[in-house]
């Protein structure tokens, strides 16, 4: 990366040039993306050596973590307390919220552990919406064949029906809830009809949404509901370090750490549910991220050591318009409404250099040329380019102060005036594409674990659509909550332990992989948690 | 060397392989000297290798002087006992050897009926029995056999109840006459009164196949096969934290540090070495001091324990004894027959206090408690299985108490 051009110098070139003009060079797209896409850097993907997907593609900083030795021993759980359900549930994000409250008014007994506080996740910082077919022109098939196109049509086509099957339900289900949803212009507040809007890369108008903070408008219901659901124990601060299995092979609970009290418990359940979400927080290739301080892997690392499959671990969505200055904010999401709703990329000449309506790695890709190539911004020492806020409210007066509130209110947070001064942006690392590979059940293949949420692959193939994040874990909740009650109804799990590892060690061993690497990440190396001890350094 | 599982012999159902891989030499010899047979197990020395290391030329004598007509032998392949798995691998890779074995202990005994007693729960070992015993049936040698015998000799396949006590001698004949397999009192012994009153020889899979190979080999190359004046081969079932987990078949007499460092391959992960649960796992524990012991049945009663069946769960540093000692008790009290009150109550009290200690809540008088049980228990049931309970116990709380203290301080 070359040094870009200074701050002060690329603002007086975008005064110079402004307006922007109308529209850039056309980009040979195959060669763009196989130059400057992350994934493709050479020594980025690497394959998996151990385990049930060896020969797999995998992100290296991703491998390297699945190619690790456990935290725990057996000695480490002699003497730890026991908690009993019937269900467990890992992880409380949107996915584990909604597989708790199934399973709880199926009428299991469930335990829901999760890493920080409840709520305390990305589906919170979902902003665009929830994708369902609920319009007249719209239709399932439509939605499938959207899905499909967008992930290069590299998705299960039978995890994709299950998910577009159960949109509209699970809109229903959402507002039986208790979330609130924009409605159409002049529409009736009770009864009224929802307001959908088009996601990139749809066939219809299909995005539902609450403002621009669904994601925390859905949390704030399902946090609710699940504080005032009889069957559900919650367990704050409890991280997961590593699934239990029983003589059978069985999955059979968790060993969780109780940060509070500084000491293992056990958690012994019928079934368990993961949703311990992405792996934001290994930043990729050295990328900022847009996920919360949960997201680091651990969901994969504890399935896969247990023997699920895993699948497009190689495949990360970098989202285009991360924030790259101040330093503080680094990482954090513009929303894309911002470019849906006509603001220009400019590089350090003033330049436009990219279709911005094209898809998020595409237009990912191009920033990078930009900066590789020095014609990025350098502020401090980050670089990225210009988002032209400033254009778009010339373009639209009052876009910023009412329809991109949040987009305004970071701004203000960074210290300027989004209408006078363009954000700095760069790709900002922001979803797991692929992940555990699952049955439209959420069954992982080993008995007893069940996956949701973003913690599974298969739904989106390599690139996933706006919109459906939000969707996938409300419906692939529901259906692993309930299949795990159903299956947890099958015999309490007997000789609990941590028999998987010593196969795991002995697999480790045969390919000359060190142990003394050890994982789960579970909070990244810069955390400053109590997690971050001796164990968590070491990792 | 290996005897048993030498790869020549693991031909599978196939009788025709098994003659041509030398299968049939031992029943051969057999038959053209019945009266040599008992003196040649004598002299080779072999013992039960179900785990009780009694003398097998006593068992078969017994047998033999009784009255017949009408007497059994059962074949027993009942192995359900946690870290034990060379039965299953006899029954299914080469089940030819079993057999031969034991109709060379029917002509030695002269029983007519011979039953391979097996665990319904090896799916594949009963399957490939079933189509041996079908191949035996269509061969000559059967009819020359029954001819020996001077009865039409019977070869049945059992599935037991795949309850652990059925693998109990007396057990294991009360579930051949399809009843429940609840252990009896000794005496009477099966050799007295067996199956449905007769004459019964009950021998492990394991021996009856080392006895068809001391007929064709000699009591002689038997005997040199051991190291240390043991004799023969032994199948060691090694399992836990070791590098090579697996079935190993060595010399009798093999050292514990063999087996672990040189065809275990070593501690998993280059941990400390900490015990050895043997045989059910019911027995004394080995400690490291214990690594130069040659692993037959002498010595290691010698050394208070004992060999078992050749099971061999290897604990390494890292490894908490409680978890394993109180998984092996929950075993054993959930497989009590029920049939004696201090065997059925003791090991479910002893495996309820190990549950609370283990799962953080013991109590400060759990300990004196087990300590108490572990006196008790012994020698209280009919058959052996609450004084393994209580062997366990003991030596594991003798020997790594501060395992036991540590789990009470965390709770």
């Amino acid at each position: 990366m070359s040094g870009g051009i200074p701050h002060a110098e690329a603002l007086a070139a975008w005064r110079a040039r402004a307006p922007a003009p109308p529209q850039a060079l056309p980009l040979p797209v195959p060669d763009l993306l196989e130059r400057f896409h992350p994934d493709r850097q050479p020594g980025a993907i690497v394959p998996l050596r151990i385990g049930a997907s060896a020969g797999l593609s995998c992100r290296a900083e991703l491998a390297a973590l699945l190619h690790s030795d456990s935290l725990v021993e057996d000695l480490d759980i002699a003497g730890a307390p026991l908690l009993e359900a019937d269900v467990l549930v890992i992880g409380g994000g949107g996915a584990g919220c909604v597989a708790a409250l199934t399973a709880a008014r199926a009428g299991a007994r469930v335990l829901l552990a999760t890493k920080l506080r409840l709520g305390d996740s990305n589906t919170v910082m979902a902003e665009g919406g929830i994708q369902a077919a609920v319009g007249a022109e719209d239709s399932l098939q439509r939605h499938f064949e959207d899905t499909l196109r967008a992930g290069h049509f590299a998705a299960d086509k039978a995890l994709v029906a299950a998910l577009v099957s159960d949109g509209p339900a699970v809109i229903r289900w959402l507002i039986q809830e208790g979330m609130s949803f924009d409605l159409a212009e002049g529409s009736e507040r009770m009864g009224g009809t929802l307001l959908r809007k088009k996601p990139g890369g749809a066939t219809a108008a299909r995005l539902l949404s609450y403002r621009d903070f669904t994601g925390l408008e859905m949390m704030r219901a399902l946090r609710e509901a699940v504080l005032l659901a009889p069957g559900i124990t919650l367990l704050d601060r409890h991280p997961a370090l590593e699934l239990l299995t029983d003589d059978r092979g069985r999955c059979a609970g968790a060993a969780l750490h109780d940060l509070g009290q500084g000491r293992t418990v056990l958690a012994r359940a019928g079934a368990t549910v993961l949703a311990t979400g992405g792996a934001g927080r290994l930043h990729i290739a050295g990328f900022p991220t847009s996920n919360h301080y949960g997201a680091t892997a651990d969901g994969l690392v504890l399935a896969y050591r247990l023997g699920a499959a895993l699948r497009e671990v190689d495949s990360f969505q970098y989202h285009p318009t991360g924030i790259a200055w101040p330093p503080s904010m680094e990482g954090q999401l513009v929303s894309e409404a911002a470019r849906a709703s006509g603001a220009t990329l400019v590089n350090g000449l003033g330049e436009r250099f990219v279709d911005e309506l094209e898809t998020r790695d595409v237009v990912a890709a191009a920033i990078l040329r930009e900066i590789a190539e020095g014609r990025g911004i350098a502020h401090g020492s980050g670089q990225g380019v210009f988002l032209d806020t400033p254009g778009l409210e010339r373009a639209k007066p009052g876009i910023l102060g009412k329809g991109l509130v949040t987009l305004t209110h970071l701004a203000r947070r960074a210290g300027f005036d989004a209408a006078v001064e363009p954000f700095l942006v760069r790709p900002t690392l922001h979803y797991q594409n692929g992940g555990i590979a699952i049955d439209p059940e959420g069954w992982s293949g080993v008995p007893g674990l069940f996956c949701a949420g973003e913690v599974t692959g298969g739904l989106h193939g390599r690139n996933r659509m706006m919109g459906n994040a939000l969707l996938e874990l409300v419906a692939f909740g529901r259906r692993a909550g309930r299949a795990a009650a159903a299956d947890a109804r099958a015999e309490r799990p007997r000789n609990i332990g941590l028999t998987h590892l010593a196969d795991w060690r002995r697999a480790l061993i045969a390919q000359g992989l060190p142990l003394t690497r050890k994982a789960p990440l579970v909070f990244p190396p810069y955390g400053n948690f109590d997690m971050a001890t001796e164990r968590g350094r070491a990792a | 060397m290996k005897v048993l599982t030498d790869e020549r012999r693991c031909v599978g159902a196939d009788l025709a392989a098994w003659m041509a891989a030398g299968g049939g030499e031992g029943l051969e010899r057999a038959l053209a000297e019945p009266a040599g047979i008992i003196p040649a197990i004598e002299a080779a020395g072999l013992r039960g290798l179900g785990g009780a290391g009694f003398p097998t030329h006593h068992k078969w004598a017994a047998v033999a002087a009784r009255p017949g007509p009408g007497k059994w032998v059962v074949c027993n392949g009942n192995e359900d006992e946690p870290g034990t798995f060379k039965d299953r691998f006899l029954l299914s890779r080469t089940p030819h050897q079993v057999i031969e074995g034991a109709l060379v202990a029917a002509l030695a005994v002269g029983a007519a009926t011979v039953v391979l007693y097996v665990n319904p729960r090896e799916e594949a070992a009963v399957r490939v029995l079933r189509e041996a015993v079908m191949q035996w049936e269509a061969h000559p040698l059967l009819a020359r056999l029954s001819a020996a015998i001077g009865e039409s000799l019977r070869l049945l396949v059992v599935t037991g109840s795949g309850l652990y006590i059925g693998g109990e001698e007396t057990a294991a004949v009360a579930s051949v006459m399809g009843g429940f397999p609840f252990p009896t009192l000794k005496p009477p012994f099966p050799a007295e009164r067996g199956v449905e009153g007769a004459p019964t020889l009950v021998n492990n899979v394991e021996t009856l196949a080392h006895a068809g190979q001391i007929l064709r080999g000699g009591p002689e190359w038997y005997r040199g096969l051991g190291l240390g004046g043991a004799p023969g081969t032994k199948l060691f079932s090694l399992s836990g934290d070791v590098l090579r987990p697996g079935l190993h078949e060595l010399p009798m007499g093999t050292p514990l540090r063999s087996l672990v460092f040189e065809h275990g391959g070593g501690m998993l992960g280059g941990k400390a070495f900490k015990a050895v649960f043997t045989g059910g796992p019911s027995n004394t524990l080995l400690t490291a001091g214990d690594l130069d012991a040659p692993l037959d049945f002498d010595s290691l009663r010698a050394r208070g324990s004992r060999l078992g069946t050749g099971a061999m769960i290897v604990v390494g540093e890292g490894t908490s004894i409680l978890r394993k000692t109180a998984e092996y008790v929950a075993f054993f009290a959930a497989n009590s027959c029920g049939q004696c009150p201090p065997c059925k109550i003791g090991t479910h009290q002893v495996s309820r206090i190990l549950e609370r200690i283990e799962g953080g809540a013991g109590r400060p008088g759990d300990l004196q408690a087990l300590e108490n049980l572990a006196e008790l228990l012994p020698g209280s049931g009919r058959c052996g299985l609450v004084d393994g309970a209580a062997t366990v116990l003991a030596s594991s709380l003798r020997t790594f108490r501060a395992e036991y203290e540590g789990a009470l301080r965390r709770g």
